[in-house]
């Protein structure tokens, strides 16, 4: 298949020129456990006073898993994300599109597929750990729940990466769209904490508006068993925002100028 | 989807093509960039006003104009990259905005500004790229990599970093990268801008084999006339979004109008009124002078200046394009009007 052999090129492109760079390695790696600290230092300090027991129904090893899926969707959006996508409001700057769309593959495809920046990876792990841990900790995990939790994070990734693209497939008309993402990235921070210790009024926006409470809170609520089918809503979800994302992108594709040589 | 077309030997056509931009304008300070934030001042610039012409199969067409003239734009729209505003374009039976993979395969556009080798790799870690995405069988491959190492002199370059290849060694990459897939109908979007006049040459060398060798269609924009008239017998000049002249261009370079230009770096300052005597004066500044001289009388011409002018460097040159596309509108005998296309 095509795609595969595309997709095994493309990464092995990636790793060369990362491994030319070898000192950002430990850096990277540092950053990453700074940035799970951060995110635990949150968490640990709510539940460091002894009179609480939970927030919004959930305790401690709960809220951690929350974190968990928080950590991992971080180290997704900066591992596959963030190298691939930002590259688009950059080649409509410059002009460089022009190339992804002279060749005869689906250019949403390469455009979302042909860098990987390994060197975050190490975020996706250690989130990837946190849940497993929390999962443990909890004693209540079941193997439908964690299917049913699999299929739903997965629905989650679908829609970062629609929303995600959607927010820069603006860069067809406004071009240069960094602060857009941020934006995004700034909303998404607060779905390190579960949704129901939030105050009432946001939910709804996290919920509906962005849907952060399905990328964090939902996959962990199935996790600890307390969700059923009716959660199933979520592909959905995660179905309309990718067909929207594509509408946009086969719209903008009639409004590219491709920046002058 | 197939457009049947009258003649199956026309490879290439474009019909009233159109294209149109929105651009924001400004006024120039902070002032000026605040109203533009709060009200941006839009206005429709038409780049390419309905042009009509058509390529044979294996033809080498160059396509000439001042800049802005809108030669890139025709061309990004012949390769699909730009939705014309209005009429429409063919090629080799596809149209171009549909993108489809057949039409991409036959198709190549280079852009002597731009390039699409990886930075940080080798060429050849590129060109794997490229050989995935066209799907080239390996054996198919490798006898192309070997016959563009014939001419471009590949060996040795391609397991650099790009970005240590010289310009000259990362246009040769770029080329054979643009041409890996074997395409029927070449875009060539100043192939040659800032090469020395050796790799010039090589670049042409290589451009004519491979029409030779795949029939291929070129279509070439260059500001070299030299990269003109080596490949092309035929031009289409565009000047304003418009298709001013389309017919032979030996007209213009052996004809009796054809002058060179002579580039002359003077001891001694001297008049206008005397220089003129040597030939049409095109500019003075200074020491540095530039007079047009008929083709024929070049070195009599220039063997009179040496002895009665203080002469410390002299040099013949085409005339720029410029010059030679505004000589073609001076003179009363144009070679060619532009043929109405139905």
């Amino acid at each position: 298949m095509r795609f595969w052999k595309l997709l095994r090129i493309y990464l092995s492109a990636s790793l060369s020129v990362q491994l030319a760079y070898r000192a950002n390695f430990l850096a990277a790696i540092l950053s990453s456990f700074a940035n799970l600290a951060t995110g635990l230092l949150g968490v640990l300090l709510f539940y460091s006073r002894p009179e609480i027991k939970e927030l919004g129904g959930w305790n401690l090893e709960g809220a951690l898993m929350v974190v968990g899926f928080f950590t991992l969707t971080e180290g997704l959006i900066s591992v596959w994300l963030r190298p691939n996508l930002t590259q688009l409001s950059e080649g409509i700057r410059t002009g460089t599109l022009d190339f992804l769309l002279l060749k005869p593959v689906d250019a949403q495809f390469q455009l979302s597929a042909r860098n990987l920046n390994l060197l975050r990876l190490p975020d996706m792990l250690l989130g990837l750990g946190l849940i497993v841990w929390a999962g443990a900790a909890l004693g209540t995990v079941t193997l439908s729940g964690a299917l049913l939790s699999a299929v739903l994070y997965l629905s989650a990734i679908a829609m970062v990466y629609a929303i995600w693209f959607m927010l820069n497939t603006t860069a067809f008309w406004l071009v240069n769209v960094q602060n857009i993402t941020e934006l995004f990235q700034g909303v998404f921070s607060a779905g390190r904490y579960p949704l129901q210790a939030l105050p009432l009024w946001i939910r709804p926006v996290l919920t509906f508006v962005i849907p952060v409470a399905f990328i964090t809170t939902i996959p962990a609520q199935a996790l600890r068993g307390e969700l059923g089918t009716a959660a199933l809503f979520s592909p959905l979800v995660a179905l309309i925002l990718l067909a929207i994302c594509r509408v946009l992108w086969l719209r903008a594709l009639g409004s590219y100028t491709s920046a002058s040589s | 989807m197939p457009v049947p077309t009258t003649d199956p030997d026309i490879t290439v056509r474009a019909a009233q093509l159109r294209k149109a931009y929105t651009v924001t304008e400004k006024e120039p300070g902070f002032l000026g960039s605040l109203r533009a934030f709060v009200r941006p001042n839009t206005r429709t610039v038409e780049a390419v006003k309905g042009v009509s012409f058509e390529l044979r199969g294996g033809e080498m067409v160059g396509f000439l104009g001042p800049n802005g003239a809108g030669k890139t734009t025709t061309l990004k729209m012949l390769s699909g990259l730009l939705h014309p505003t209005s009429g429409a374009a063919t090629v080799q039976g596809h149209t171009p905005q549909k993108r489809g993979t057949a039409f991409l395969k036959q198709i190549t556009l280079v852009m002597g500004q731009k390039q699409q080798l990886i930075w940080d790799l080798p060429a050849q870690d590129s060109f794997l790229v490229n050989q995935a995405i066209y799907e080239i069988p390996d054996a198919e491959y490798r006898a192309t990599m070997r016959e563009f190492d014939e001419v471009l002199d590949l060996s040795g370059i391609l397991s650099k970093q790009v970005r240590k290849l010289s310009l000259g060694e990362r246009m040769k990459c770029e080329l054979a990268a643009a041409l890996l897939h074997r395409p029927k109908v070449l875009f060539l979007d100043e192939p040659t801008i800032g090469l020395d006049v050796n790799m010039q040459e090589r670049i042409r060398e290589f451009v004519r084999e491979y029409n030779a060798r795949f029939n291929a269609t070129v279509m070439l924009t260059s500001h070299y006339m030299a990269d003109v008239t080596a490949l092309c017998q035929r031009i289409l000049v565009i000047d304003g979004g418009e298709l001013v002249f389309d017919g032979d261009l030996s007209a213009l370079t052996s004809g009796p109008d054809a002058r060179k230009t002579v580039r002359l770096q003077l001891s001694r300052p001297e008049t206008a009124a005397r220089l003129s005597t040597f030939g049409e004066l095109i500019r003075l500044d200074g020491l540095d002078v530039e007079l047009a001289v008929p083709r024929g009388e070049v070195s009599a011409r220039a063997a009179a200046m040496l002895t009665h002018l203080d002469v410390a460097d002299l040099t013949v040159v085409d005339p720029p394009i410029e010059q030679v596309i505004g000589q073609l509108f001076r003179s009363d005998k144009k070679p060619e009007p532009v043929k109405a296309l139905a």
